[in-house]
């Protein structure tokens, strides 16, 4: 089960012609399929479009009632060949995934696709993981789009907007037999806004009609002479058809006013900040009325070359804001207006930010440079605030690196692992995509490089070397499943790897949002789980594995030495298990809570450390991280720095103790175990306790009473 | 220039529930007649990062009159935001340091600390200035309501989020009703009576403008009896030391006391007054007595070692028993059960013995074996067991053994030499003097730490003559100290201590 649930929210799915649909930019996009007739959804998940996963999965029953099929994709390459539903039948479909990363992952089979093309409408939903918020590269798909010739909407952000684009997506992909890109920014995919819905469409031809009717055509396989065809049908066939379908339907639009010699060209998505500058330069107001016109792209490739020369055919100069770099579209206006000679002076990335996601800020100074130039008479609002006090206490201001979570099971594989080097000396460590890749950050700081989801040990596979020290690689259960199975596991068995590898085993494909997978251990309605990955690497020829219970640090210390120093050759899999504490405290703590408000006995453990025997060292902060391991002011007047505390939001996972255990650190741990509903034992006991215990302690205190200084304690 | 947005700035971090806080004011603000648009950039920052959700409110009725749908921006913009909600201390300076705050902005911001991962990781005090950040955000911003959310959330049992919106419809900054914030928490069906109390908390310190100043220092506990006749001999030689240095001399006394006994106690006297007689001929009235002060606090410290009977001692008392039921919030009456995570290691067996059964000890191979068999290890010692509670108690009440020890004689042999460089230095160079004392921080923690630090402590010990050779020695020294206390693996040291050892062979 994913970490967010959309049960509620999805019944909002069933709403029809008129009423108002409300929600999270993602959900709308769900919505607006069912709305267009799609017939098949698939994809991988990740942060901008995890939650579009998650939505599609508990909407499974409103699918099911349109016949629609979702699969949630063993990886991004998966989901785009499954579009190949679409190249023979009139089928619509729809994939997605975080972008760039996933395209990478996708581009063989979009490729394919691009070439063979399309009957059925097919649509990439793309989260745009770029600027704040990214974990990936800093890269534009805007170029997958032109290698393979594919669309690329862009719209812009508002619910009416996306809709929109989906609905018009799918009709264009099939008025040009070319499937289709719609991007979405983070931002876009969680804004929360409101459309006027549709009602749902059930496919007048569906999957089964087509799996009973099957046609094939031997022109759509990518194999010559095919191959070449396909080429000239891009360019002869399916491009013009584009075009004509992007005017017909009018899918840019001409926004602003029609002051005459100076113009915007803006991407859909940034439409809205760009009117938030104009609005602060007093150039807009808050409905995008101004004086100055601008052609919003909301399809960013192809370019309408009409369009451009139509827009910029009266005007001295234009300012293109285009995000992130290269700057095709800049490049691609300039020749247009080149050959068809006209002089319109293009300003772009030289007054605006050549790399990074473009803010308000940004694109308000950018305007201040290009109507100086362009337009010195025309005057601007007041000065672009200043915010002088900010930058002088920015560096007071401490980063906050994302982490382990409180409790989480991955920290403690970390804990041991530095605990190891400092017996063996260090190792270069390869990591993976997912939570793990925390390490690199404080407080572990272990790990040199990251090559992709799952390919953690192909990142390692050059290390062959005979040498005294082995390697380590790092993989998460979701990068084993989505392809680290073969390009990690099956590639280190065939080349006679003598390395070793963890596969973190949480149970979740974690960090995208914690959605089952393969190994995951609950059991789902309508997936196979628990299969186990210790299973799968042994099945592939692995014949050293070993699988660890995570908390079990003294142990995970064993095993991982002997992995890294045993005589025997060959490779070595460490299994490290334990469940995401995320959804673990998502499962358990409502039934613990149900089990004590039922008046059933519950123990419930928690961890704390003793201020007057914590010196203040902070080495068990060191080789933990957890956030509910913290700092507090030290109650000693006698000592300087803060002693270690552990908050109430602790889970009582034990890594801090076992940490002091293992790594011998300070007896200022404890483990403290609150009883809810006791037994009548528990009672006599405790009881019998107290009283022992009180009769010592009595006894201490007096005796430490004789010298008493007369302060409160 | 028509109608403008309502611009809201929630800076929270992950896990706090700003994403609910949001989803809450975006459903308030629908109600109260307002078009409601909220974005977020979640993604990893949910791993503990910090995140800002970014809500605009646009009054419905001047939509309708337009005919037409605003123009909503997906980020905020420098200078340009009506209401920020810091959910931390630190997280208002990042809405300064992103030039979210102006003096149109009314600034919503909880006192308390979360504190960083690099603030945390330091050896010694990583925590940043918050002084200097409240004073900043307070000079920029149009209007600051501050008080400690995390307490009010925790009074009420329920998130912090829940405090914040009540905040913010106690500072009026929003033209949303009360009603209609409680109506939506009621709708959410989750933790409502709860969630309530926490509105209710938040809305009524926002009413009253609650600016508690939370940054002041502690104050030492004060006198409230009288001290009894057993230390009244202690209490008269500590009238006679400088008033300046009195109050921690008093804590001193009182740690040498609790520690061991009173002899120890007037050990730790004759050694102060050592020192207070070397400051005050080098003059050190001038100085309000900092060498000996200093010397005060460092000395008690390097006295009171943590021994397995301190620990034992420390473990079985009271005192002890009600703050851990304190901190693990443990209701009134309930049982609450502790192990401690204890290791012992033959070393500390060792400390105990006299010096030379201790060293036979140490160095025999059998003894090491059978102990590691036994306590190698670690153990889990039930405190609120009899067993454990018994066992550790009788650790401790081999406190009269300390003194034959052989950890004993080495810490007072060190602490002795310690006090000789100290006043041998203070009538030639005091800054000196006072750096030689503040060496003591080094030491701290067990088994390793312990080591670490005691290793470092005697490295810079051992440079002092070399250090005196160059310009400033004190500073010198001052250098290395703050150096060893950089990182574990002792890099920065080592890089510290070669710049000397260089001059010498330069010399």
């Amino acid at each position: 089960m994913a970490e967010r649930s959309f049960a509620k929210e999805v019944e909002h799915l069933r709403i029809g012609n008129g009423e108002i649909f409300r929600g999270e930019g993602i959900l709308a996009v769900t919505k607006a399929l069912l709305q267009s007739g799609v017939s098949y959804v698939g994809g991988y998940q990740g942060a901008p479009i995890s939650h579009l996963m998650d939505v599609l999965s508990d909407a499974q029953e409103i699918l099911g009632e349109l016949g629609v099929h979702f699969e949630a994709s063993a990886s991004e390459a998966a989901a785009a060949a499954m579009l190949a539903a679409s190249v023979n039948y009139p089928l619509r479909g729809a994939v997605t995934w975080k972008s760039t990363v996933g395209t990478n992952v996708a581009s063989d089979a979009l490729s394919q696709l691009a070439s063979s093309g399309v009957t059925g409408g097919t649509l990439v939903i793309i989260g745009e993981d770029y600027g704040e918020g990214s974990s990936i590269m800093q890269e534009r798909s805007h170029a997958f789009a032109m290698k393979s010739q594919m669309w690329l909407l862009d719209p812009r952000p508002n619910l009416p907007s996306i809709v929109n684009a989906v609905e018009r997506g799918f009709e264009l992909s099939e008025a040009s037999k070319t499937p289709v890109f719609l991007e979405l920014r983070i931002r876009a995919c969680h804004v929360y806004g409101s459309f006027v819905a549709k009602d749902n469409v059930r496919p007048s031809f569906g999957l089964k009609d087509a799996m009973e009717n099957p046609t094939r055509e031997y022109s759509r396989v990518v194999l010559p002479p095919s191959n070449f065809v396909h080429e000239v049908e891009k360019v002869e066939n399916r491009w013009p058809a584009a075009i004509a379908f992007i005017k017909k339907n009018r899918l840019n639009e001409f926004l602003g006013g029609d002051r005459g010699d100076i113009g915007i060209i803006v991407q859909g998505g940034l439409y809205n900040t760009l009117n938030r500058a104009m609005e602060l330069a007093g150039l807009a107001n808050a409905f995008g009325e101004t004086d100055i016109p601008i052609y919003c792209l909301n399809v960013t490739y192809p370019l309408i070359d009409e369009e451009v020369r139509g827009f910029c055919l009266d005007k001295r100069a234009v300012l293109l804001i285009e995000e992130g770099q290269p700057e095709y579209i800049e490049q691609a206006v300039e020749s247009i207006l080149r050959k068809a000679d006209i002089k319109t002076k293009i300003v772009g990335k030289d007054v605006l930010p050549r790399a990074g996601e473009y803010t308000s800020a940004m694109i308000l100074d950018g305007l201040r440079k290009f109507l100086s130039a362009q337009a010195p008479k025309m005057s601007l609002k007041g000065a672009a605030p200043q915010p002088d006090a900010g930058k002088e206490i920015a560096g007071a201001v401490p980063q906050r690196p994302a982490g382990f979570c409180t409790g989480c099971p991955e920290r403690p594989v970390f804990s041991a692992m530095k605990q190891v080097e400092k017996e063996i000396g260090k190792f270069h460590v390869s990591c993976d995509i997912g939570c793990h890749l925390f390490s690199i950050l404080p407080p572990f700081d272990i790990g040199n490089t990251t090559m992709g989801y799952g390919l953690g040990w192909a990142g390692a596979s050059a290390f062959g070397a005979k040498a005294k020290q082995r390697t380590v690689s790092m993989m998460g259960d979701g990068g084993f499943w989505h392809n680290g199975l073969t390009s990690g596991v099956g590639n280190a068995v065939f080349n006679k790897n003598d390395n070793v590898l963890i596969i973190v085993d949480n149970g979740y494909s974690a960090a995208t949002g914690g959605q089952d997978i393969l190994s995951s251990r609950a059991p789902n309605r309508t997936k196979s789980t628990n299969n186990p990955i210790a299973r799968a690497v042994k099945g592939v020829g692995v014949d050293w594995v070993e699988e660890v219970h995570t908390y079990d640090i003294a142990r995970m210390k064993r095993v991982l030495k002997d992995a890294m120093t045993t005589a025997r050759k060959g490779p070595k899999v460490i299994i490290a298990q334990a469940e995401c504490m995320l959804n673990r405290q998502r499962r358990e703590k409502p039934l613990r809570d149900k089990a004590i408000r039922e008046g059933k006995r519950v123990v419930r453990a928690r961890y704390g450390v003793d201020p007057d025997t914590c010196t203040g060292d902070h080495s068990c902060i060191r080789i933990s991280g957890c956030p509910s391991l913290t700092i507090r002011d030290n109650p000693d007047p006698l000592r300087d720095d803060p002693v270690a505390y552990v908050n109430n939001d602790c889970v009582g996972c034990g890594v801090c103790g076992e940490n002091a255990h293992s790594a011998i650190l300070c007896p200022s741990f404890y483990r403290a175990e609150l009883i809810y509903n006791p037994s009548s034992l528990d009672r006599v006991f405790a009881r019998l306790r107290a009283a022992v215990i009180g009769f010592f302690q009595r006894n201490a205190d007096k005796r430490r009473a004789k010298y008493a200084f007369g302060d409160a304690e | 220039m028509t109608a403008r947005p309502i611009k809201i700035a929630v800076m929270a971090l992950g896990g706090q529930g700003g994403g609910v806080l949001a989803d809450w004011i975006v459903k308030a603000g629908e109600r109260a007649g307002y078009i409601a648009q909220s974005t977020s950039v979640p993604g990893v920052a949910q791993r503990t990062g910090a995140t800002i959700y970014y809500i605009e409110l646009f009054p419905n009725s001047v939509a309708e009159e337009k005919g037409a749908a605003p123009i909503l921006a997906l980020m905020p913009a420098p200078g340009d935001v009506d209401i920020v909600i810091a959910a931390e201390m630190m997280e208002a300076g990042r809405a300064l340091a992103r030039g979210f705050l102006s003096k149109e902005t009314t600034l919503i911001a909880s006192t308390h600390r979360v504190y960083a991962i690099g603030e945390k990781i330091a050896m010694s005090d990583g925590r940043q200035d918050a002084t200097a950040i409240r004073r900043a955000v307070d000079a920029a911003a149009g209007r600051a309501i501050w008080f400690d959310m995390e307490n009010a959330a925790d009074e009420a049992g329920a998130v912090i989020s829940a405090v914040m919106l009540g905040a913010l419809a106690g500072s009026n900054a929003a033209p949303i009703k009360r009603e209609n914030f409680e109506e939506v928490i009621r709708a959410g069906k989750r933790a409502v009576e709860q969630n309530l109390k926490a509105f209710e908390i938040g809305f009524a310190a926002a009413k009253n403008e609650t600016s508690a100043p939370p940054l002041i220092a502690p104050e030492q506990s004060a006198p409230v009896g009288a001290a009894t006749p057993a230390i009244a001999g202690l209490i008269a030689r500590m009238s006679k030391l400088p008033a300046s240095v009195q109050s921690v001399a008093r804590e001193g006394i009182k740690r040498a006391v609790d520690f061991q006994d009173l002899r120890y106690a007037d050990l730790y006297l004759d050694r102060l007054e050592k020192v207070v007689a070397a400051d005050m001929s080098a003059g050190g009235e001038a100085r309000r007595f900092d060498l000996s002060k200093s010397v005060a606090k460092y000395l008690a410290l390097a006295m009171a070692y943590d021994d397995v009977i301190r620990v034992a001692d420390l473990k079985t008392r009271a005192g002890r028993f009600e703050r851990f039921r304190a901190d693990a919030r443990a209701d009134d009456g309930q049982i609450v059960r502790v192990w401690e995570y204890m290791h012992p290691r033959l070393e500390e067996v060792g400390d105990l013995l006299p010096p030379a059964l201790a060293k036979s000890l140490l160095s025999s191979k059998s003894a090491r074996r059978m102990f590691d068999a036994v306590l190698g290890k670690g153990r889990r010692v039930a405190t609120t067991n009899l067993s454990g509670f018994l066992m550790l108690s009788a650790l401790s009440s081999l406190r009269p053994m300390r003194r034959s020890g052989s950890r004993y004689a080495v810490e007072q042999a060190r602490i002795d030499h310690w006090i000789s460089r100290i006043v041998d230095e203070a009538p030639k160079d005091y800054a000196l003097a006072c750096a030689i004392a503040s060496l003591q921080r080094l030491i701290k923690g067990y088994s390793d730490t312990h080591a670490r630090g005691l290793a470092n402590y005697r490295a810079i010990i051992g440079v002092i003559d070399l250090a005196k050779a160059g310009a400033a020695p004190a500073e010198t020294l001052a250098r290395l100290r703050d150096a060893a206390l950089k990182d574990e693996e002792g890099k920065a040291f080592g890089i510290e201590l070669a710049k000397i050892e260089q001059t010498e062979n330069a010399a």
